[in-house]
């Protein structure tokens, strides 16, 4: 019992120390939007004290100086197209690759797989100028990138699902007068709805948040959020706004984090699903 | 309403593997059809393919006079209630039930009635609203049955569809679906491996054996009667009692020889068992056609019983005949013990010889 009580504490304070070392930084950059950039560098670790609190100043600088809302409204278009482009078809496809057994179908799932191994730096350059040439470098065209991109773990993580799901119900539904594809959306989509929940929520996560892709083929034209950060921080040579910066931080991770917090029940559930049943 | 014809069908699946061979049925309309025959005997995929499920490789299969080879499951005029209940389980109870109705666009009041009778029928009113994880097996299986029932169609399939439920259960939801025939008027296909449900649902029984028919006849009939060997076996609980003999002949009669007992055979017999004179045969008799003797008599074997179960009107008495298990079920009026020898009289109006090699009714 002793041991016990030992090794708990033990465990406890472990993870204390290691939530304490990632949650830090955002408690960083939380308290800095609101100081004044002049105190940031130098005093980076203090709490705002009446010298030094600004209130909404910096979001108000930041959003005006770098064109946050225009690259926020971008980076909206392309992550919900990109998530519901992904959940859409990758379940029908992993449906599709798990119902109809051929040696094909077991190539392509293969094919998915292997896609969730390949980095994506070993691809970027020649990629992206390929995607430049079929004229994907826009807001709408850069969405079926980001579904090849996704579609790797999200078929891989429906196919355990659906390998899961009793054959009988869709037979029933057959009886029942649908179609195939009446079927999947009537029957086949609802009972997957936790998987489809982590599927969106693991996409939308990188999608929101990822740089490197926007930035190789949107550029500085089609800003995303991160590019738009990004771009604000290299500033004018030395010049660099670090209160807006911060600020812009702050405000690029709110909607992911409140996107996360109301589905975040359905995480655990989708992941563990798919890797009982798989 | 519809009959059901499966004229020379064959089932053969991609690896090669032929499931159904030749395969003839002629069900009648209302008929309450049973497929009965132990697991891998091809009954399910006979089902299977009467609803659509699976594809015919060869024959041809008529609902009422209409070939439906190639009809989808939907427009067959079917329904079907799986072993697994097959559930929609996002759906409420009444959604389920109401599901394929509104898929053929029946107006809402009419699809409200409908459900509510069926639900009203199989006591499920009060769970309408419910999701199928909240029921229980028993409310979950009547769910699957109105679900067939709504659509009211001329042929209702039912898989297995009390197996996943207790022994209790069982025989309620049996009586219940007995009821339903009486009050629907349809075609009934009801494939089981349980031979007990067979015999007391079925207006016919067909009993399958490596995807062949080996008997399709009433329950009456296939106790009485078995053609084969298979049949005798599989039908009666407990089994049909299968003693190895050789047909012996003294004067006109003949006799049964197995393990020194000579068992007096009925001169009805006598002109199908010439030929198999001092031959090998299959002596069959059935627990319930003996009964204990005082003495050795005329038609008895000495038995030693090495349990004697009693059941409350009955003893099941288990005993050996040379390496042959016997099985006995006689009444319990009388006291009998275990590990003793006693004298069991055979009823030889009700026994059956089978070929031993073709395994075939000889006579009975």
């Amino acid at each position: 019992m002793n041991n016990r009580k030992i090794s708990n504490a033990f465990s406890f304070s472990f993870l204390l120390i290691l939530s304490i070392i990632f949650l830090f930084p955002i408690y960083l950059v939380f308290v800095n939007s609101f100081k004044s950039k002049f105190n940031i560098i130098g005093e980076p670790f203090t709490f705002p004290n009446s010298d030094t609190f600004v209130g909404f100043e910096n979001y108000l600088n930041g959003i005006e100086s770098s064109g946050l809302i225009s690259a926020f409204i971008r980076t909206l278009i392309i992550t919900v197209g990109s998530v519901l482009a992904i959940v859409i078809f990758t379940s029908m496809t992993a449906w599709y690759l798990v119902r109809v057994k051929s040696k094909m179908n077991k190539v392509i799932y293969y094919l998915f797989i292997f896609s969730m191994i390949v980095p994506f730096q070993m691809v970027m350059f020649t990629m992206t100028s390929i995607c430049a040439k079929l004229g994907l470098n826009s807001v709408i065209g850069i969405i079926p990138v980001y579904l090849g991109f996704g579609s790797g773990l999200s078929v891989f993580m429906f196919s355990g699902f659906v390998k899961g799901l009793p054959r009988e119900i869709e037979e029933a539904a057959m009886i029942d007068g649908c179609s195939p594809l009446k079927s999947f959306f009537y029957v086949v989509f609802p009972i997957l709805k936790p998987t489809a929940i982590t599927v969106a929520i693991l996409n939308a996560m990188w999608i929101w948040n990822d740089f490197l892709l926007p930035y190789l083929l949107l550029g500085s034209g089609n800003k995303t959020l991160s590019v738009a950060i990004q771009l604000a921080m290299q500033g004018a040579y030395g010049a660099i706004d670090w209160g807006g910066f911060m600020a812009m931080l702050v405000l690029s991770i709110i909607p992911i984090i409140i996107f996360y917090l109301l589905c975040q029940k359905y995480i655990i559930k989708g992941v563990i699903d798919g890797a009982v049943k798989g | 309403m519809a009959s059901i014809t499966l004229k020379n069908i064959k089932k053969t699946y991609e690896d090669g593997v032929t499931v159904i061979d030749n395969l003839n049925l002629d069900i009648k309309d209302k008929e309450f059809i049973i497929l009965v025959g132990p697991s891998g005997c091809g009954k399910s995929t006979t089902l299977r393919m009467i609803a659509g499920l699976e594809e015919i490789t060869d024959g041809d299969l008529l609902i009422g006079d209409r070939v439906v080879n190639t009809v989808s499951p939907k427009d067959r005029d079917i329904a079907m209630v799986f072993q697994s209940y097959a559930l929609y389980p996002h759906m409420s109870v009444y959604n389920n039930m109401a599901f394929g109705l509104k898929n053929r666009k029946v107006p809402k009041d009419e699809i409200d009635k409908k459900v509510r009778t069926a639900a009203k029928m199989l006591d499920i009113e009060d769970y309408l609203h419910r999701k199928p994880r909240a029921l229980s097996g028993g409310q979950r299986q009547r769910v699957a049955l109105g679900r067939a029932m709504v659509r009211e169609p001329a042929v209702f399939l039912l898989d297995e569809p009390l197996s996943n439920l207790d022994a209790k259960l069982r025989t309620e939801m049996r009586s219940r679906i007995s009821m339903l025939h009486k009050e629907l008027k349809t075609t009934f296909v009801y494939v089981t491996h349980d031979q007990t449900e067979a015999m007391t649902m079925g207006d016919r029984i067909v009993v399958m054996k490596d995807g062949v028919v080996q008997q399709f006849d009433t329950p009456q009939v296939l106790y009485n009667h078995p053609q084969n060997v298979f049949v005798a076996g599989f039908i009666g609980s407990p089994q049909m009692n299968l003693i190895d003999a050789v047909i012996k002949k003294n004067n006109d009669s003949f006799y049964a020889d197995f393990s020194g007992f000579n068992i007096n055979l009925p001169k009805r017999m006598s002109k199908y068992l010439s030929e198999y004179e001092n031959k090998k045969v299959i002596f069959g008799i059935r627990p319930e056609n003996m009964s204990i003797s005082n003495g050795n008599s005329e038609n008895t074997i000495k038995l030693h019983i090495e349990i004697a179960e009693m059941t409350g009107a009955d003893y099941f008495l288990y005993g050996n005949l040379g390496d042959k298990k016997i099985i006995a079920n006689v009444s319990s009026n009388q006291n009998i013990e275990s590990e003793k020898d006693y004298f069991l009289k055979l009823d030889i109006d009700r026994i059956h010889i089978f070929d031993k090699i073709n395994e075939r009714l000889i006579c009975d």
